[in-house]
Formats: structure tokens, sequence, C-alpha cells
């Protein structure tokens, strides 16, 4: 089945019609949560938004994730199978792939975007400012703080995504050296 | 989801949610010294209740003359504008009592609609004011974007779903009676014991069931009944969230679209600029908090919507 079919099914997980695996799961792990627990923004309407009608959309989203992750898994086996470097294909655990690759500002980014976190929410959690984790992703070294202090924040965004600080920043400050030592070269 | 162009162009936007202090005036103040920053015509237009003080968040006096003037002078809303210090920015304040009182007659606020209108600028940016008062719903309806502010915090979300909820059924109700169908929605609204119905959502539903070509219109004016939300003081990225389950629960339940557009965090700096009588987006200009109000007015601007889950 095309993506144009399964447009309902996007809709009901408020999602565009170009949205990915991961992208999926993470909005029907939101939308499971929001409707079947009773938070702030829930609270208010309870009494006029009844169990039977949240049951209902409840339903809706299962079935929504149910065939979108069905229907798109060839597709996403397909890509994952063509092997973008740095990252290993989708079957294994974070983990694994943790292991096998050197830290680069473009994997953390690839990392970060396969978890669906926004930079402006890295921002916020490690206090460091987006303009900085912009441009260690893509490693501008000219423009990033001193060593001592870009060490420092790539350990903080690499224990934010739940890898090793240590390896990350050792793999990252390794490149940024590399880079120092062209960059006197052609002085 | 590429937006339509007539969304991109809305020239009339108004600034809204129900709840006081969740921070209408400073947004406000904010987008608009940024659009006009980038070199486009804007007016505010302070039709705050009897508390018009975006004056002070642009560090300037309290206007002398006002709405009223134009009311009951018939003076011409140009003539209202004072400058602001701000390149290519005016305002024009509300400060006005007889807003207050229901006097003021659905018929001129459509003349002072047409005469918004008119105005010779890229951007009209109105701040309504707390509350669901029906003067500051009309106001929300007529303006080309609908934008409401939210604070991470219950009373808030309790007040925007008042007050998203007032709009809808007052927009329903007069489209209805557009059409030609004068009393449907009083008369079941009335008899809602009767019918069982316990909400807005029941009500449509029990509508478009008793009627089914109502249903359509009904449809239409939900289609149209779009809404742009910002987050304001958050304090911690959990707060986010609370932005796309408002956008999802407005969708579920009330069947409205909503673009959630951005958020801006708690910071000290925005009082204190306050105080400092110098606008939050030159004083600051670099803060974390300005690039937020960036981010989402250019959203606004292009009908665009954060992006969470990607870069
Ligand atoms: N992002 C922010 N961080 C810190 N303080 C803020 C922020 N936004 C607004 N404030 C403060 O909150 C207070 C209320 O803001 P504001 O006057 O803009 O709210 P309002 O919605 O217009 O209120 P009212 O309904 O009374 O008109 C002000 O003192 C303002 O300085
Ligand atoms: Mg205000």
């Amino acid at each position: 089945m095309s993506r144009r079919n399964l447009k309902k099914h996007f809709e009901i997980l408020e999602l565009d019609s170009d949205a990915s695996l991961p992208e999926i799961k993470n909005a029907y792990v939101r939308l499971k949560k929001l409707y079947s627990t009773d938070s702030m923004v829930m609270t208010p309407i309870a009494d006029e938004f009844s169990k039977k009608k949240r049951l209902e959309v409840l339903k809706q989203i299962e079935e929504a994730h149910a065939k979108l992750s069905d229907e798109l898994k060839d597709e996403h086996q397909r890509s994952a199978n063509l092997g973008k470097p740095g990252i290993a294909s989708g079957n294994g655990t974070e983990g694994e792939e943790a292991e096998s690759v050197s830290f680069s500002g473009e994997v953390l980014r690839k990392i970060r975007e396969k978890k669906g976190i926004h930079l402006y929410e890295v921002a916020l959690d490690t206090k460091i400012r987006v303009e900085i984790l912009e441009n260690i992703e893509h490693e501008r070294f000219d423009v990033l703080p001193q060593e001592v202090y870009l060490k420092g924040h790539v350990s903080n965004y690499a224990r934010y995504l739940l890898l090793d600080p240590r390896k990350v920043a050792d793999d990252y400050i390794s490149r940024y050296k590399d880079w120092k030592g062209e960059a006197k070269e052609k002085d | 989801m590429e937006k339509s162009s007539t969304e991109k162009e809305g020239k009339i936007w108004a600034i809204g949610g129900g709840k006081g202090g969740t921070g209408k005036t400073f947004i406000t103040s904010a987008i608009g010294t940024y659009i006009a920053g980038k070199g486009k015509r804007v007016v505010l237009i302070d039709v705050d209740i009897g508390g018009a003080n975006l004056h002070s968040f642009l560090g300037i006096n309290r206007p002398k003359k006002s709405l009223t003037d134009f009311f009951e002078t018939g003076a011409s809303l140009s003539k209202l504008a004072v400058k602001t210090g701000i390149d290519n920015m005016s305002l024009i304040s509300g400060d006005i009592h007889s807003l207050a009182s229901d006097s003021i007659k659905f018929t001129q606020k459509l003349k002072l609609f047409r005469h918004i209108m008119k105005l010779n600028k890229n951007y009209v940016i109105i701040d309504l004011g707390g509350g669901s008062h029906n003067n500051t719903i009309d106001t929300f309806l007529m303006a080309d974007k609908r934008v409401v502010i939210l604070e991470p915090e219950i009373t808030s979300v309790e007040n925007m779903y008042h007050f998203i909820k007032n709009a809808l059924f007052r927009k329903l109700r007069m489209s209805l009676r557009e059409y030609g169908f004068k009393e449907i929605v009083e008369q079941m609204w009335e008899r809602r014991q009767e019918y069982k119905i316990k909400s807005l959502r029941e009500l449509m539903d029990h509508i478009r069931d008793s009627f089914s070509y109502v249903g359509d219109i009904i449809d239409k004016e939900l289609s149209d009944f779009k809404l742009y939300l910002i987050l304001n003081k958050i304090r911690s990225s959990d707060d986010i969230l609370i932005g796309s389950s408002m956008k999802s629960i407005f969708k579920k339940y009330l069947c409205v679209d909503t673009r959630f557009v951005g958020f801006v965090e708690y910071d000290d700096s925005v009082w204190r600029s306050i105080r400092e009588r110098r606008p939050f987006m030159l004083n600051y200009s670099l803060s974390r908090s300005a690039k937020e109000v960036e981010v989402f007015t250019e959203n606004l601007l292009n009908g665009k919507e954060i992006k969470l889950s990607r870069s």
C-alpha cells in the first residue's frame, strides 16, 4: 500500500505522511500515554471527555500504529539496508551501535534524530545554548569554545543521549585536535 | 504539509487565550518588535479591557489617545496610532472603559474591523487581554490568525478550554444563523439535559445526527477555525509536551486544528526589560528566549509548526 492510502492513519497519529518509523513509534507512545492517563491537560475536561470517548480514541491510535508499522516495515528495511555510514542498520540495539562507531558531530546528530529529540529539548535540559549544540553537530570548530569547555559540552550532550560521555568526548576531541593540527600547518 | 498561501498572508493577528498573566502582552510586543525589525510595517492594538499595559512592554508612556476616541468621536485609527520608538511600529491604545461594558454594539465592532483592515500596514497585532468576554471573543473570531498563549499550569489550561469552547460555540451559532438555522444551537443547548448533551462536542455530534445538512456547515466552520498555540514560561523540556498534548486534544475532542508554533522559556529578563523601559527583543536580543520568540514568529509568518521530532 502506498503512503497516500495510509493518510487517515497518519492523521490519527498527528503526523505528516512522510513520517519515518521511529517517528510513528514516538507519536504512538506519546498519544497512548496522553489518552490513558489523567494528566494536567486532561483533568479540566475529565467530565466532558468521557472514558468511553477516550477509549475510542485509544483504539484508533492502536489501529493506526499497527497498520502503519506493518505497512512501512518493508520500506524501512530497504532504506536501512542501504547502510548509512557511521550508524548501523536499524536492526541493532543502540548499545551495539555505540561500540562500533567513532563519534563525530554527524553521528551525534543522527543518534539524536533517531531518538526524535529536538535540539531545543537538549538545550533546555543541558543548559548548553542551541547555537553551540548546532556547531558541535556541524563540527564548526572555528567558532566553538576552547577545548576544555568543548569537552564538557560534548560529554554533557553525550550523557543526555545516554551514550558513554568519556568515549564520545574522546572521539570528538580527537577530531577537534586533528582539525587544529591542520589549521596550524596552514599558518 | 505545505500551507496555503492565504494562511501565510493573514494580516490581522489576535493574541488571546483566556487566563490573565500568561504573557499575551509580552508576546504581542515581542512578535511586533521582531517583525518590524524585518522591515515590515506593524501596528499593535491594545484592546485589553481596563488593563491596557502594552506600552510598558515597549518602554513608552501611556498614549493619551485611545480607541475611545474612535468610538465616541469617530477619530480615524491612523490619528490614534502613536510612535513606539521602534522603526516601522506604532501602537493604538485601547484604554477604554466603554469596551468593557456591553455598550459597544456588534455593528460598531464590525466598523472597527473594517477600519483595521484598511490600515496601511503589513501586520496588525491585537493584544486581547484576558477573560472570555463576548467582546474579546468577537475580536478573536474576526482576526485572520488566532493565536493563543498557554502557561504550563492547570488554571491556564482550564481557562484556555473555556475560552476556545466559548469562541467555537459563538462561531457556530453565528454561522448557522447566517445560513438561516436561527435557533438550532440555542434550542439544543437549552434542552441539553433531555438530550444528555454534556459538552460542546456532544452538541455538535447531536446536531449533525439530527440534521445531516447542517453537518456540512459545521464541518466547514471547524475546518476554518484554526488555532496557533504558543507556550510561555516553560521551565523544563517536559513542559513542551503540554503544547503537543493540547494540540492533540483540541483535534480529537473539539475537532479543531491547531498549529503548535513554539515556546518561550521562563526568563527574568522579561520583567527586567519592563523595569529598564526597553523592549525585550532589543534589550536582550541575543538571549535564548529572544531566539525562541524568533522561531515561533517565523512559524506564524509561514504557517509552520515547530518540529519536535526532527530538526
Ligand atoms: N517568558 C516569561 N518569563 C518570565 N516572565 C514572563 C514571561 N512572560 C511574561 N512574563 C511576566 O509575566 C507577567 C504577565 O505577563 P503579561 O502582562 O504579558 O501577561 P498577560 O497575559 O498580558 O496578562 P493580562 O491577562 O493581565 O493582560 C509580566 O510581569 C511579565 O513580565
Ligand atoms: Mg496583558
